[in-house]
């Protein structure tokens, strides 16, 4: 049997902090700690000293029910929080404050169901949930070098407190490319929701557990992207099912990820069940889920899905609604230019496909939303298409550029005036480039990119459509060959 | 021997009479003299920064402002957090550790002009019943030097037992102001929980302590109490309340007075205690008072089982954060687990290690069920058994089923120990307040009783409290 062959299973431990709270989960320091110098984003709370009491920061409890009521749970009516024990040099108390079902604890999500959109095949699967738990992240140990020739080891608690959602669906997940586009579309509402900013490093890690038909469990630990997680899976498929096929055993264990060498790698049999204490926090009431959703309920309008749906509904295909939505400024750029009357297919285009790409291309990023021109921009150049005045090609050959290098410049200066007798053009390149036509006629189709530089030249500083020139150009040539033989 | 009372000192000061220097170095010469035997006191805060701290207060007199506790000396237990001195727990893995940050108590206490004069010793991490259980000394009872003062807050209550601080603050998780006080002859409240903040209070039980004021007289309580109670933000367990306003209280008047003194809660007390109890229940009936013999307390058996039960597993969650990697005693090893192990080992006392042990086996998978759930479930119990009969009268009966054991006589077997807190803990365990002060003495020995009132019915057990004081007249007695 082959190694592809057989059947496997994927479930999926997402962790994503909650990094646009603003506050820590316990306490008022901050939710994103980058760019801060070690041990500089601490209080008494979240260094977990005796006395110092955690008090639950209304922002993301309120984010954490909003992530629940995206996925449908099923919700418990209280808020509870729950200690887990064990010994680690960066967690400050020894235990972690998180949530838990049983010894009186309940996560804020009891099951539920993640819709997701996978582009690649234009369809939208779902997954389910098993439980969403809101957490404390631990702080972070760090080495000189490496953690063997490392005479110290440094703690650094900024990120200590920083809170945690910790999405678990059941092991339904379809395969390592689906598992991939779930994580997106799961951090992509959380962005749109205000919950994330996905785009931080280290703002979310992915265990993923994976087990290959006729052998245990294997939890892969600590994935960073989600194109890691593809790799991560596709190949722990792969080792697995080559171990089964040649007859050897799969025991359950846990195993890391390496991201630079791109396997996995052993990090601990894992043959009992690790002993955590679980018991409710008694320093924190529980707060009563009902005005959680109330307040969470507004963050809900403007989930992926729900953007997707208004976007087709101007006549923009749902692939391309998707290739807006997932830069959030150009989905927005895009609903203001159709508010002021901007033809939605092309605005789409021009948005979703030319100048994103051209965004990126002159490093600029799309995320950003002062890397766009403003709506009236993209009203203004779908109106002259509509019209007539100008092609959709000859606005981004020669307007597009311009606009993503400097998103404040005004349309009105950068629109060449139209060249409007482009066959008088290609005549005059006919016959003063004998050379190369001839080349073309002999069968060098390269030839034909040379004629088409040679009449952009010459209608330098006008609006050309380098693709109407080619075209005239081929029929100009065409019935030259059939002139002459 | 009856010093000033600290309502009476901040009447001399406020009025100019006194001058709080005077006072405060009276109190001070009194502990060198004192301190030496009975041992109060884990750290002193150094005689310069008193005085500075006086010149301070005193400028703020000449300034107008009158703070509540202008000059009045407090003690203040070692496991309450004070950024201007160590404070251990009355362990050694807190050696050294000066936090970072003050209680809220001690904030309010020095908002308002106290001087906290040092910290007072205590059992380790609070676990004990008599102050022998200090990882630095015991502590002696300024009434009869060969015995205990009681625990776990025998510092703050020998402290004031023999005059070296107007005021003290201990902390109650299952009686450990109550059992001090009643042993020294001071007053102590266990609040309402939630009544004062914890923020600060290291902690050994969450759910059941709190912090609560000690004093010579209920008055004096009832002064202290309305600076250290009301909501805290800081403190997510406190109650949405003002601080109290207890000070102003009138003592009861017996005619209308209800008390149920439950044959549960006396019965089992030794012949002395029993009596002393007894006679003050006569004196408040025959002033007209009703008290009710037959109402009964059924769950009381299960109490200290319950009790210990949850006491322990917070208790062993709350100490898994000493591990040597942030507080300064640490015994270094090649790797963290053994940094972790040693440190540990070195730093908590047996008994602590044995809570420790015990309360990580009623969380264990296996265990949780049949130890901590039903202990839990126990606990909803007693507190509705405690609430129902709260709501018709007070609640009196014995502190500690016995007069002050002498050192040693209690600490070698555990459950020995253990059973002193029979009365104490149901109040911890239902939440309710309990006021103890001191009712008689048998050949020189205090012997004190307990009120428990509804929750936050602290200025109703004042007024009791001032009654009985009426009728003892023992208001304001210190040990010679």
């Amino acid at each position: 049997m082959s190694a592809e062959g057989l059947g496997y299973r994927i479930g999926l431990e997402i962790h994503v902090q909650l990094t646009e709270a603003g506050t820590k989960l316990f306490c008022d320091c901050k939710s994103n700690y980058r760019g801060m110098a070690p041990n500089t984003n601490v209080c008494p709370v979240c260094l977990g000293l005796p006395g110092a009491l955690p008090v639950p920061r209304r922002r993301p409890l309120v984010l954490a029910t909003a992530a629940a009521l995206l996925m449908g749970c099923e919700m418990p009516t209280e808020m509870v929080f729950t200690r887990k024990h064990y010994f680690y040099p960066d967690m400050p108390k020894n235990y972690q404050i998180t949530q838990y079902q049983g010894g009186g604890g309940a996560p804020i999500c009891l099951g539920g169901r993640l819709r997701y959109y996978d582009p690649d095949l234009d369809v939208w699967r779902s997954v389910k949930v098993r439980r969403i738990n809101v957490e404390e992240d631990p702080g972070r140990t760090e080495y000189e070098g490496s953690i063997q020739s490392s005479e110290y080891a440094y703690v650094d608690y900024n990120r200590s407190g920083v809170p945690l959602i910790e999405v678990v669906t059941e092991p339904d997940v379809e395969g390592p490319r689906e598992a991939r586009r779930l994580v997106e579309y799961l951090l992509l509402a959380l962005d749109y929701m205000g919950a994330t900013n996905p785009r931080l490093e280290g703002s979310f890690r992915v265990d993923a557990n994976v087990s290959v038909e006729g052998g245990e469990r294997v939890e892969v630990k600590n994935i960073g992207s989600t194109l890691d997680l593809e790799r991560a899976l596709r190949y722990e498929i792969f080792r697995q099912s080559k171990i089964i096929s040649q007859g050897g055993k799969v025991r359950r264990e846990t195993r890391g990820w390496d991201p630079v060498r791109k396997v996995t790698k052993p990090q601990r049999a894992k043959e009992y069940e690790e002993e955590y204490l679980y018991f409710p926090d008694p320093d924190i009431p529980t707060v009563p889920i009902k005005d959680l959703v109330a307040e969470a309920r507004p963050l809900l309008l403007r989930t992926p899905e729900r953007l997707m749906e208004a976007i087709v509904s101007y006549g923009v295909r749902q692939r391309r609604s998707w290739a807006l939505v997932v830069t959030k400024p150009a989905a927005q750029l895009f609903l203001s230019s159709v508010r002021l009357g901007a033809e939605p297919r092309a605005a789409s285009r021009l948005i979703a496909v030319d100048l994103k790409g051209l965004i990126k291309k002159f490093g600029k990023d799309p995320n950003d939303p002062s890397s766009w021109p403003g709506p009236e921009t993209i009203a203004r150049l779908t109106m002259l298409v509509a019209s007539g005045e100008y092609t959709y090609d000859e606005i981004k050959y020669n307007v597009l550029p311009a606009i993503a290098n400097d998103p404040m410049l005004d349309v009105k200066g950068v629109l060449p005036p139209k060249a409007n007798n482009i066959d008088n053009v290609i005549d005059e390149v006919i016959m003063s480039e004998v050379k190369a036509v001839r080349d073309y006629l002999d069968g060098k189709a390269k030839a034909l990119d040379y004629l088409v530089g040679r009449a952009l030249r010459r209608m330098a500083g006008l609006a050309v459509d380098p693709k109407a020139v080619r075209t005239s150009l081929e029929e100009r040539l065409a019935r030259l060959t059939s002139g002459t033989q | 021997m009856r010093p000033l009372q600290a309502h009476e000192v901040i009447n001399e000061v406020l009025s100019g009479s006194m001058d709080l220097e005077d006072h405060v170095l009276q109190i001070l010469e009194r502990v060198k003299e004192k301190e030496d035997t009975i041992r109060a006191f884990i750290a002193l805060a150094p005689e310069s920064s008193i005085r500075a701290r006086v010149r301070e207060v005193r400028e703020w007199l000449r300034e107008g402002r009158r703070p509540r506790l202008a000059g009045l000396v407090v003690a203040v237990k070692d496991n309450i957090s004070t950024s201007f001195l160590p404070t251990t727990a009355g362990s050694r893995i807190l050696e050294g550790y000066v936090p970072p940050f003050d209680a809220t108590v001690v904030r309010r206490l020095m908002e308002e002009g106290a001087i906290v004069i040092g910290k007072t010793n205590m059992d380790e991490f609070a676990m004990g019943s008599t102050t022998e259980l200090s990882a630095y000394w015991p502590t002696r009872n300024p009434w009869d030097l060969e015995r205990v003062p009681g625990g776990s807050s025998g510092g703050s209550a020998a402290a004031l037992a023999y005059g070296g601080a107007d005021l003290a603050l201990g902390s109650d998780t299952g009686g450990s102001i109550r059992l001090p006080a009643a042993y020294t002859a001071t007053v102590g409240l266990k609040p309402t929980y939630g009544l004062v903040s914890r923020y600060g209070l290291i902690p050994y039980a969450n759910s059941l302590e709190q912090i609560g004021p000690m004093a010579r007289s209920v008055r004096d309580l009832a002064l202290l109490l309305d600076v250290i109670s009301g909501h805290d933000p800081r403190d997510a367990t406190t109650l949405r309340v003002p601080p109290t306003s207890t000070f102003i209280a009138k003592p009861a008047d017996p005619r209308s007075l209800r008390v149920c003194a439950p044959p549960e809660l006396l019965e089992a007390s030794e012949p002395p205690v029993k009596a002393a109890i007894t006679k003050l229940l006569g004196r408040l009936e025959s002033e007209g008072a009703a008290v009710i013999y037959d109402r009964h307390l059924t769950t009381i058996d299960d109490a200290l089982a319950v009790y210990y039960t949850i006491a322990l597993a917070e208790a062993a969650s709350n100490l898994a954060r000493y591990d040597g990697k942030l507080y300064p005693f640490v015994r270094i090893a090649p790797t963290y687990t053994g940094t972790a192990t040693e440190t540990r080992s070195r730093g908590f006392g047996p008994e602590v290690k044995r809570r420790i042990i015990m309360g990580v086996t009623s969380l264990s998978e296996g265990y949780r069920d049949e130890l901590y759930m039903a202990a839990a479930k126990g606990r909803r119990v007693i507190r509705d058994e405690v609430l129902a009969m709260s709501r018709n009268c007070l609640i009196a009966g014995s502190v500690s089923p016995v007069l002050p054991p002498r050192l040693g006589e209690r600490i070698t077997d555990p459950l020995k120990l253990y059973a002193l807190d029979i009365y104490t803990v149901i109040a911890n365990l239902s939440g309710v307040p309990s006021l103890t002060l001191p009712v008689d003495f048998y050949s020189d020995l205090p012997i004190g009783m307990q009120l428990m009132g509804p929750p936050l019915s602290e200025a109703q057990l004042i007024s009791a409290g001032l009654l009985v004081e009426s009728l003892t007249g023992l208001a304001g007695v210190a040990a010679p």
